[in-house]
């Protein structure tokens, strides 16, 4: 078993839970154990950042300095908190007065102090390519996915050395996934772009047009459903699909699940989940 | 792995049988060429398949790999295909003429401990013209390697196909290579028999030019390698020169070949733009075309970087829009460059090889043009100073389009009239405080302002072009009402600068606050991943957007937004997205979502895929119900969370 400091995120533990439910028993499945971040908070969602950029700087301070206690390398399955977390990451390392800032605080605070040195950040998209290995994944397939499927990225973590090896601009670490799960992938072309989920309750319009960008790009590439590496911008495309379709005048039904799930039925869980997924995408079409 | 989704067979076919032998199921020769068989295609059809009917899907995954294998046994390379989802492998030629093909026209700045001994000669024409006359295609594809390695002498070769080719303009050269092979007992391969017979008959005076001979041949033939003789005397005897000495390759012909070029190439790069040959300089341009010159480190302290880069072969997508039919699509052409050419270098070459209407915004020599800016493999960069191999790769794809946002007049031109128009609304000009400031002779007030604060008021927007910076954004091209980053930035700058007056200041705040303005940035993420430039940017975007909180007091959604989110942080150490979505969207946000359809797509399991339904209504029936975003509202505090509440305290008590 290979171990890491699980963080999930902002909502995988609220909001999202499918993608708690499906994490735990996906890693199992590879090999990986997740080693919980005891007393981990939100990471500020780049929102607290417009308020106060040390104030979230120094959340993710304390997170990083647990997983540093914890000694093993941190994992999420969320694209922006992977960004966030990242983003925070080689701020210390580049920049030595932000962190005895941010340790100034830590220890008055919490008596920690981060080193950051050693510490690193993965989603877990990565962490199967570049560490589990494909042929792996691949041999522990139960369920092949047998759908057209189109993968979503996002922009927060497509930044070097954010995304593991994988190309920051034309990654196909998630369509190569798919295939080794038995899936196909379709490219189109936002893949990357942005939904807006940061100021999904503040701004009307032109983030339904953004969700909406994505949706139809899919869609009209022949995808039958999407999936989202990203638990915060699946929020924009599945619960606000009808209305970015609305808004923007586009046809965007399609079903949207987040990348743990996808694994997960692959590898044979959630057998009644995967079952009403691809019932949905049959009715629903490409 | 990819899956080849169609083939098709070019001209020039020299019936080798290679591909049917690899896959007969596709490829059949007949006596003219080689065709791709009916049964695999869409169309059913039985041709070279030019109209580029698709491979059936049944056979895609089967025959991938053999029609890869294939095309890569094809002596002469015409076996061309495209992947599933567009991805041409090695397409050519919708822009690209026929028979010349627009091998690496580029010519590139040299920088080097040479370039000043050799500006000279690098200076000018420096165009190579490259004929073969090829009976299987052997001298066609070593004419081909000829031109790649050319570049490296800062060269613009044009590779010739001696058929059709009409002899009167050879005088029109000052540097020809010449690559042949004899057909027969000592006879002209078909394609250069029609040019040397016109040649023989007209004899044009040839005195301007310096050319070389690679002959290939059989020497089991009597008249080995006779063609070429034929060709090296009769260029003499028209008055050209010599420039190496003929060389005889034998039917293993790529190592004499290989030495022939090493020899050829510094020399012929040595004959400047006036036809005039510089023996002198033969040393320095072999040291330069290897990339290998002095560093000149002994020379001082200082040692430039190389930017020389290997050359690379890669294909280019460009986008195309015809104003006049409203009509858009991609061009794609495979080109050959200097891997340190610019994207406009590239551009500029495919425009007068291959394309004289393409129309693109060219920069200059003073360095970097804020409006040369396309989207190349998605990246917002200006094309008159991004390397090609700082994007790509050898062998691989470079899609080339205009920057969103922007209005398209033209293939990659855009007008960035949205830009100019929202800058000169904002006024980010200096106004300064009457009552501060110096004042000029006119009596009018001048602002001072010491070198400090110029410096950090400069790093605030320090970046290559606002316009671009707007490109950056994913919002920009979905709202027509929002003015962008990069007016944005402007504005902040003016608003920090100490010099503004009071009122001015104000304004730039009302500007970045209201409609159109800093709120209106869906995701900054979406800039700051943009490199140094969309870094810069998103830091100055934040701090913006931080002193607006405290100006306006938290006001309007997206100060709420920042306020609820950070307040639900610190009481819980984590989101608690009810409370966020009440307190933010407020009771016409929340009824809303209802009459949507948001809140019932939540409810009734769209979102969990299967999960348990009961979730879905635990938004709905437990308080602070949301009624919009649901579970799991009541999540508890986090382990230790005095220590979260301590940190806000620490750095800031608003919340």
């Amino acid at each position: 078993m290979v171990k890491y400091s699980y963080y999930p995120g902002n909502v995988a533990r609220q909001s999202s839970r499918e993608v708690e439910d499906t994490i735990q028993p996906l890693c199992n499945s590879l090999g990986i154990e997740l080693i919980e971040i005891v007393g981990y908070n939100g990471d500020g969602g780049n929102i607290i950042k417009q308020g106060n950029k040390e104030l979230q700087l120094a959340l993710n301070a304390r997170n990083l300095a647990l997983a540093e206690m914890n000694g093993h390398e941190i994992i999420t399955a969320c694209a922006s908190a992977q960004g966030i977390l990242h983003d925070s990451l080689e701020t210390f390392q580049n920049d030595p007065i932000a962190l005895a800032n941010a340790n100034r605080v830590l220890e008055r605070t919490t008596g920690m102090t981060l080193d950051s040195s050693e510490i690193s950040t993965n989603h877990l998209l990565h962490v199967l390519v570049d560490e589990i290995g494909l042929d792996k994944v691949e041999a522990a397939v139960v369920n092949p996915l047998d759908l057209d499927i189109a993968c979503y990225y996002g922009p927060h973590m497509q930044m070097k050395g954010a995304c593991g090896g994988d190309d920051p601009w034309n990654p196909d670490y998630m369509e190569r996934l798919i295939t080794a799960l038995g899936g196909r992938p379709v490219e189109y072309k936002s893949k990357t772009s942005s939904v807006g989920n940061p100021s999904l309750l503040s701004l009307g319009d032109s983030v339904m047009k953004m969700t909406a960008r994505v949706l139809n790009d899919a869609k009209k590439a022949g995808a039958q459903i999407l999936v989202s590496a990203c638990t915060q911008s699946h929020s924009n495309l599945d619960s606000y699909q009808g209305k970015a379709g609305r808004v923007a005048n586009k046809d965007t039904n399609i079903p949207v699940v987040n990348f743990t799930e996808i694994v997960a039925f692959a590898l044979g869980h959630f057998t009644d989940r995967f079952a009403q997924l691809k019932t949905r995408a049959m009715m629903i079409g490409s | 792995m990819p899956t080849v989704a169609k083939v098709w067979i070019e001209e020039d076919c020299i019936t080798c049988d290679a591909c049917q032998d690899i896959l007969p199921e596709v490829f059949e020769v007949t006596d003219d060429t080689s065709y791709i068989k009916a049964d695999v295609r869409e169309d059913g059809s039985f041709d070279r398949n030019i109209g580029f009917s698709s491979i059936k899907n049944e056979f895609r995954a089967e025959y991938s790999e053999l029609i890869e294998e294939a095309a890569d046994a094809c002596p002469v390379e015409i076996i061309k295909f495209e992947y599933e989802g567009g991805v041409a492998e090695a397409v050519a030629e919708e822009v690209a003429p026929a028979a010349e093909v627009a091998a690496v026209p580029v010519a590139v700045a040299d920088v080097g401990s040479d370039a000043g001994v050799l500006a000279g000669v690098l200076s000018g024409d420096r165009s190579l013209a490259i004929f073969f006359g090829s009976q299987t295609g052997n001298a066609a594809g070593l004419a081909e390697k000829t031109a790649k390695l050319a570049v490296a002498y800062g060269l613009e070769p044009t590779v010739i196909d001696m058929d059709a080719y009409d002899q009167s303009k050879f005088a029109s050269h000052k540097r020809i290579l010449i690559i042949t092979s004899t057909w027969g007992e000592g006879e002209m391969p078909d394609n250069a028999e029609e040019l040397w017979n016109a040649t023989s008959a007209s004899n044009p005076s040839l005195s301007g030019v310096h050319y070389s001979v690679c002959a290939i041949g059989d020497s089991s033939y009597d008249e080995f390698c006779k063609a070429g003789e034929d060709w090296d005397e009769k260029f003499a005897a028209l008055g050209a020169t010599r420039i190496v000495a003929m060389k005889m390759c034998d039917v293993d012909f790529d190592e004499p070949w290989s030495q022939w070029v090493a020899e050829v190439l510094p020399r012929i790069a040595c004959v400047d733009s006036t036809g005039v040959f510089h023996e002198d300089l033969v040393e320095a341009m072999t040291a330069y075309g290897a990339g290998d010159e002095d560093d000149g480190a002994d020379e001082g302290d200082f040692s430039p970087p190389s930017i020389l880069h290997a050359p690379i072969s890669l294909t280019m997508r460009i986008f195309r829009y015809d104003p006049i039919m409203a009509q858009s699509g991609y061009d794609t052409i495979a080109v050959a460059l200097p891997g340190h050419a610019t994207i406009e270098d590239a551009l500029v070459a495919v425009k007068r090889e291959a394309d004289g209407s393409l129309t693109f915004r060219s920069g200059n020599i003073a360095g970097m043009n804020p409006l040369t800016g396309v989207k190349a493999n998605g990246r917002i960069v200006p094309a008159d100073t991004t390397r090609i191999c700082d994007l790509v790769g050898n062998g691989s794809t470079l899609t080339v389009e205009p920057v969103p946002g922007y209005e398209v007049l033209k293939d990659l031109m855009v007008s960035y009239d949205r830009y100019d128009i929202a800058r000169v609304d904002s006024k980010p000009w200096l106004e300064a405080d009457p009552r501060q400031g110096e004042r000029l002779a006119s009596g009018a007030p001048m602002g001072v302002m010491n070198s400090a604060d110029a410096t950090s008021l400069h790093a605030l927007a320090d970046v290559g072009s606002l316009q671009l910076i707007n490109a950056m954004s994913d919002t920009y091209d979905v709202d027509n009402v929002y003015s962008g980053p990069g007016i944005a930035l402007q504005r902040w700058v003016r608003s920090q600068d100490p010099r503004s007056g009071d009122s001015h200041v104000k304004k730039m705040f009302g500007l970045m606050q209201g409609k159109g303005g800093v709120w209106d940035e869906a995701d900054i993420s979406s800039i700051n991943r943009h490199g140094i430039d969309g870094s810069q940017a998103a830091d100055s975007l934040y701090a913006a957007r931080a002193r607006l909180l405290a100006e306006f007091k938290f006001s309007g959604k997206s100060g709420r937004l920042v306020k609820a989110y950070s307040r639900s942080v610190k009481m819980s150490g984590n989101v608690n997205e009810t409370t966020l979505y009440r307190s933010v969207l407020g009771p016409l946000g929340l009824g809303s979502n209802i009459m949507n359809g948001v809140s019932l797509r939540m409810m009734l399991g769209f979102t969990r895929n299967g999960g348990p339904l009961m979730r879905g209504f635990q938004g709905m029936l437990v308080p602070p119900a949301g009624i919009g975003k649901i579970p799991n509202m009541f999540n508890g505090k986090v382990a230790n969370h005095h220590q979260v509440v301590a940190i806000f305290n620490e750095l800031d008590r608003r919340f």
